[in-house]
């Protein structure tokens, strides 16, 4: 709790304005009581109406005061929750953008969208209340406690059997809510997770006329949510008439030790109306209890899941970005291992070679051979597991990751677009690019005749993912932003898989131009041709490394790969 | 953002004139969607009308036992307690455990059945959406972001459960209780009855004042929570990219400031609704305070005792309680009305009608005729293409991209609706074939591989749910994902996780063959279906794509002129328009765009 209640802090000076009002009310409301006692002993039993008039008088005014500092309670409450809801957002989506690549496969992203909103959103509402009544509630309870003996502690005394059983039993009953309702929060991300891979693959689903299916696992997921919350909130449920019960008998004998001892005139009668009145309080606020009980367990549960994010140090990243100019040189790898997870395979072994700044090179290889990977340790989106990569001669794990990136121009094999015009894409990641930049970088891409085409040229609008363009559009818009950063690295990787040979060629020629050192994730010999050293790589392993020409000679698999690609082969 | 640490730096969200708007001209309307909704969310409660019938009926008898409690207090108290005698006192202890015992357990079964019909009702409304979903045609999807879709699904339902659970039971126990106090007060002192109803007037403006701001507001919140969810959505969906672009810190600005709409929404929602209960509560010390002077006054003149003025006060707070609870309920209800219009605003959606659409066995002859598409009104993507495939060939559909290649494939599967001319199976216009019927027959490799999180033999087994494992790992033979398969941590059984980061995009565009294998559909469309996977690997599955496409139509996009060699047909297409058709012989010997593709080539 304490990592996620911290946020308060900033706002604890409106929080305690606002609980100072809400004691305010509750003060209030805890002297009525009090004060109607003396209406009866002072007022009516001595038959004195001057004296009733000027308690009603004073009651009225107080009740004015509540009135206004209730009122500003809630809008300082409100204030304080809300506040704290952002400022929670905020540093759970910090934290989020801190994780590396390998941290966001432990954390699917269903799991994380309900935290920023579901679970932020049990806590605050718990804040809200904690600040409006809650807090009031157990102070209420003590309070009327307290007055209770302070009229009449002989009678008041019974309060001390049947006040510590319901402290006992709302103890256990919240840590049991506890733990069901964060089984509950769980199913709520099995419900995100599901609906986030059914609007994927929406077309999949169609296409094989699997909505029924589909359903049928969405009923199953929703179902477990559904029997989740039933047995938490049924859980809950027991808590109020349990305790209205014992409540209720607690008041049946401090009515029998009333009439006894009024009747042995150990105490008033007005005394003995009050305790009763404050007994009658003190069930009624415990009533309201089960509600806050509930709210309370279910923001617990979300605060523990939160906590969980915050509280990761290791597997984030440091997403500064203000990076310094980081001089570009050869790019060396040495040695270099890598495996996702200690139980999976290397999905590479024993890399090693170096590119002259400005060179390009080309990956090749069978599919799952290793190659997006390679690719992905350069922005260092994964650390290699033995061996060292650098730049220039220095290693790049001891480079400012921003830095680092800011020289590398990355091309995913799966196009992301962002929801926005063609140009903001385009200038995605270089905000103060003007459109002349992006114009040239679109060219370059060889995108920019099929953009000036639509009817609303760069300002068309992307839609969800990417839906209006083709393959090959998205695949060059891709590049095309990737160019707009005037990288000293590029990374291509297979991203003109789906661009016919004319564009693709005239694509190569522009690249041509840039300074970049390029390396190329390819499946096309004509490709590779172009480049400087081909690395083969053959299940993780380096196969061979040089030049086309080197490697048609001695390299068994690339000679394959070339006759794969003859006789009709691969375009260009 | 030092104005965040401000209590008054807020924004007002709402206008003078649109609150004024909101409460005369579109009252009417207003009500009416509220009735609306309402209705529908009564709809699929009602289902459960035997169930709800007990608990209403538990609730006037414990609503009827929390009345007589403190009336048989009272009692106690005249009788007892004022007397100083315990003489009979311990048959109306018994009879009050029992009447406790009974009260005790009527709330709790009331509460617990309502649970069930609560949650029921929730589960009904989220997988119909869903379901719902599952219905709407593509351009729906096209136009929304999936996190606000989610949001619907999780948000908005949300919305509804936390009312659903307690606002049925105390809206009627609230009805039933303030009616039997109001009778209770009028027996026991009409003159103190009359002064306390004084307050009733006086809380129903200042009710009408707040609600009139909530309920909008409620539905800003909602709207605001659906864009944040779509952006988090789509950032962390994206965030390969947001990282290789260092854009982290731009991402947490956009989300700030999406998160801040929400704040904003949500602050003046929840301050106005937080005034709910401290006007009743000021009314409740009203009420107290007229009870106590009124009530004094009267006790001194004798006309009441004062067992009625302590039972008084306790009647009057708990007129002012359901009163209280009424007006508090009012606001969830509202902020649940908010949520369940915008889960039935998409269940409004018109869903892909297949109802003109009769079944059909197809053959397998695929026609367009003058088909012009356009995804966007103005924005042509296809004009006039004509073509007939035959049943059994293969055609191949080459071009520049952005040419329509992929939107002819989408037509077939009839993802969208042709604008003008039509899409001919065995001469029948497709708008007169069930989509079910057509889908049933076809099978796709599309262009982005997708696979489910679970395992790698499920995957496979969505092109044919009830494979055995044997059809499955055939096909996974046959599309030559069998040995990378074997090589996985746990073979068949293997569970991809949602990124799908344990194997490679042409991995997965192997799997993505073997379930089109496993589907043995009758037209075939594959598009880009190899464009990941390595030469040589595609090499050993064209064989036995060539045995697959045999006696099936089959339409084939790929820029490798490998992948296409065998086909019967190959249409070029140029910026929406089918340029060249015919097979590669008589397409070489026109010596045009294709014979051009293929010279460079050599």
């Amino acid at each position: 709790m304490k990592a996620v209640f911290r946020y308060v802090k900033p706002y604890k000076w409106f929080a305690v304005i606002a609980i100072v009002l809400m004691f305010f009310e509750l003060f209030v409301e805890l002297i009525q009581p009090l004060i109607m006692a003396n209406i009866i002993d002072q007022g009516v039993q001595l038959q004195d109406i001057a004296t009733i008039v000027e308690w009603t008088t004073i009651l009225l005014a107080l009740s004015v005061f509540s009135f206004i500092a209730g009122v500003v309670n809630s809008y300082f409450s409100a204030h304080v929750a809300q506040s704290f809801a952002f400022d929670l957002r905020s540093a759970l989506f910090k934290k989020i953008q801190s994780f590396t690549m390998a941290t966001y496969i432990k954390y699917p992203a269903s799991g994380l969208i309900t935290r920023l909103t579901n679970d932020v959103n049990n806590v605050q509402q718990v804040l809200f209340m904690l600040l409006r009544i809650m807090l009031r509630a157990p102070l209420a309870v003590i309070g009327s406690f307290i007055m209770a003996f302070y009229v009449n502690a002989k009678l008041a005394s019974i309060l001390l059997i049947s006040v510590p059983i319901i402290a006992i039993f709302l103890f256990v009953m919240v840590t049991k809510g506890i733990r069901m309702f964060s089984a509950v929060q769980r199913r709520l991300d099995g419900v995100n997770r599901m609906l986030q891979e059914n609007l994927q693959a929406i077309r999949l689903v169609k296409a094989y006329l699997r909505g029924k299916y589909e359903t049928n696992r969405f009923n199953e997921v929703a179902s477990h949510l559904k029997i989740d919350s039933m047995k938490a909130l049924r859980l809950m449920e027991y808590i109020m008439p349990i305790l209205l019960f014992v409540m209720n008998v607690t008041m049946l004998g401090i009515i029998w030790f009333s009439a006894k001892y009024v009747g042995a005139g150990d105490i008033q009668l007005g005394e003995a109306v009050a305790v009763i009145n404050y007994t009658m309080r003190i069930t009624m606020i415990l009533s309201l209890f089960v509600f806050i009980i509930i709210l309370f367990a279910r923001a617990k549960a979300s605060a523990e899941r939160m906590e969980e994010i915050l509280l990761i140090e290791e597997g984030t990243e440091d997403i500064k970005t203000q990076p310094f100019d980081l001089p570009a040189g050869d790019l060396v790898f040495e040695d270099v291992a890598f495996r996702y997870n200690d139980a999976a395979p290397y999905a590479l072994n024993h890399i090693s070679f170096t590119i002259k700044e400005g060179e390009k090179l080309a990956i090749l290889g069978a599919t799952g051979s290793g190659k997006s990977t390679l690719l992905q340790l350069i922005p260092r989106f994964y650390e290699p597991t033995a061996g060292k990569i650098t730049i220039g001669g220095r290693n790049i794990q001891e480079i400012e990751l921003a830095s680092l990136r800011n020289k590398i121009g990355y091309v995913p094999q799966q196009s992301v677009l962002f929801t926005g015009t063609i140009f903001d894409n385009i200038r995605w990641g270089k905000e103060d690019a003007l459109l002349d930049e992006a114009l040239h970088a679109a060219s370059q891409a060889q995108i920019h005749d099929s953009i000036d085409a639509f009817p609303q040229g760069y300002d068309t609008i992307v839609g969800q993912k990417g839906v209006n363009l083709s393959g090959g559009q998205k695949q060059r818009l891709s590049i095309a932003r990737a160019l707009l950063r005037d990288a000293s690295f590029l990374l291509l990787d297979d991203s003109t898989s789906a661009l016919d040979v004319k564009t693709e060629e005239n694509l190569w020629e522009a690249l041509g131009h840039h300074n970049a050192t390029m390396l190329v994730v390819t499946q096309k010999i004509q490709t590779a041709k172009g480049a400087d050293h081909i690395l083969l790589l053959d299940q993780g392993q380096m196969v061979a490394f040089g030049t086309h020409e080197a490697l048609s000679q001695t390299s068994p698999l690339y000679q394959k790969i070339i006759v794969s690609q003859q006789e009709g082969g691969i375009e260009e | 953002m030092s104005f965040l640490r401000k209590p008054f730096g807020y924004e007002p969200l709402l206008t003078r004139e649109e609150i004024k708007q909101t409460s005369t001209m579109k009252k009417k309307a207003r009500a009416n969607d509220w009735k609306r909704t309402l209705k529908r969310v009564w709809q699929i409660v009602d289902e459960q009308r035997l169930l709800l019938m007990l608990v209403l009926l538990l609730v006037v008898v414990s609503s009827a036992l929390t009345l007589l409690g403190p009336f048989l207090i009272g009692k106690m108290i005249d009788y007892f307690v004022e007397q100083g005698t315990t003489t009979g006192i311990m048959s109306w202890i018994v009879s009050l455990i029992v009447i406790y015992v009974i009260l005790s357990l009527t709330l709790f079964l009331q509460n617990y059945w309502m649970i069930g019909i609560a949650q029921q009702t929730i589960y009904r409304m989220r997988t119909a959406l869903f379901a719902h979903f599952q219905q709407l045609p593509i351009p729906f999807f096209d136009r929304r972001q999936h996190g606000e879709l989610m949001s619907r699904a999780t948000n908005d339902i949300e919305a509804v459960n936390a009312t659903l659970n307690t606002a049925f039971i105390q809206v009627f126990s609230s009805i039933i209780t303030l009616t039997g106090t109001v009778v209770v007060m009028l027996y026991l002192s009409p003159l103190l009855t009359v002064l306390t109803m004084t307050i009733i007037p006086i809380m129903f403006y200042g009710m009408r004042w707040i609600t009139r701001r909530t309920g909008k507001l409620f539905k800003e919140q909602q709207k605001a929570v659906g864009a944040l969810n779509g952006m988090i959505e789509e950032t962390i969906s994206g965030q390969r990219v947001v990282k290789a672009f260092s854009q982290e810190e731009r991402m947490i600005q956009q989300f700030e400031e999406r998160s801040n709409a929400l704040k904003r929404a949500s602050f003046w929602a929840q301050s106005y609704s937080g005034y709910i209960p401290k006007v009743m509560n000021v009314l409740n010390n009203v009420s107290f305070t007229i009870v106590a002077g009124v009530g004094g006054i009267l006790a001194v003149k004798g006309h009441i005792t004062v067992g009625v003025i302590v039972i008084f006060t306790e009647y009057a707070r708990q007129f002012t309680r359901p009163l209280n609870d009424l007006a508090n309920q009012f606001n969830t209800v509202l902020s649940a009305i908010a949520g369940a219009e915008r889960v039935f605003a998409i269940m409004d959606e018109p869903i892909e009608d297949d109802e003109q659409g009769n079944p059909h066995m197809l053959q397998g002859e695929v026609a367009f005729q003058h088909v012009t598409f356009a995804y966007h009104a103005g924005d042509t993507i296809l004009h006039d293409v004509n073509f007939t495939v035959e049943s059994g060939q293969t055609a191949a559909l080459v071009g520049a991209t952005g040419a329509g290649k992929t939107t002819i494939m989408q037509l077939i599967a009839r993802f969208y609706d042709t604008d003008q001319g039509s899409v001919l199976f065995d001469g029948q216009d497709a708008k007169s074939i069930s989509r079910t019927s057509l889908r049933n027959q076809m099978a796709f490799v599309l262009q982005d591989p997708f696979l489910f999180e679970t395992s790698v033999m499920n995957n496979i087994r969505y092109g044919k749910l009830d494979a055995t494992d044997e059809e499955v790992i055939a096909a996974a033979k046959k599309a030559n994902a069998h040995e990378f398969i074997k090589a996985l941590p746990h073979g068949y059984h293997t569970y991809l996780s949602s990124d799908g980061s344990e194997i490679s995009q042409g991995q997965k565009q192997l799997l993505s063959i073997a379930r089109a294998l496993l589907a043995d559909p009758k037209v075939l469309l594959l598009d880009e279906a190899t464009s990941s996977i390595d030469t040589i690997t595609e090499m050993k599955i064209q064989e036995a794509l060539e045995v697959l496409m045999k006696g099936r139509t089959s339409f084939v996009i790929a820029h490798r002129l490998n992948t296409i060699k065998h086909a019967d047909v190959v249409f070029v297409m140029q910026q929406g328009q089918l340029v060249e058709a015919g097979t590669q012989q008589e397409l070489i010997e026109q010596n045009g765009i294709y014979a051009h593709m293929l010279n460079r080539n050599e």
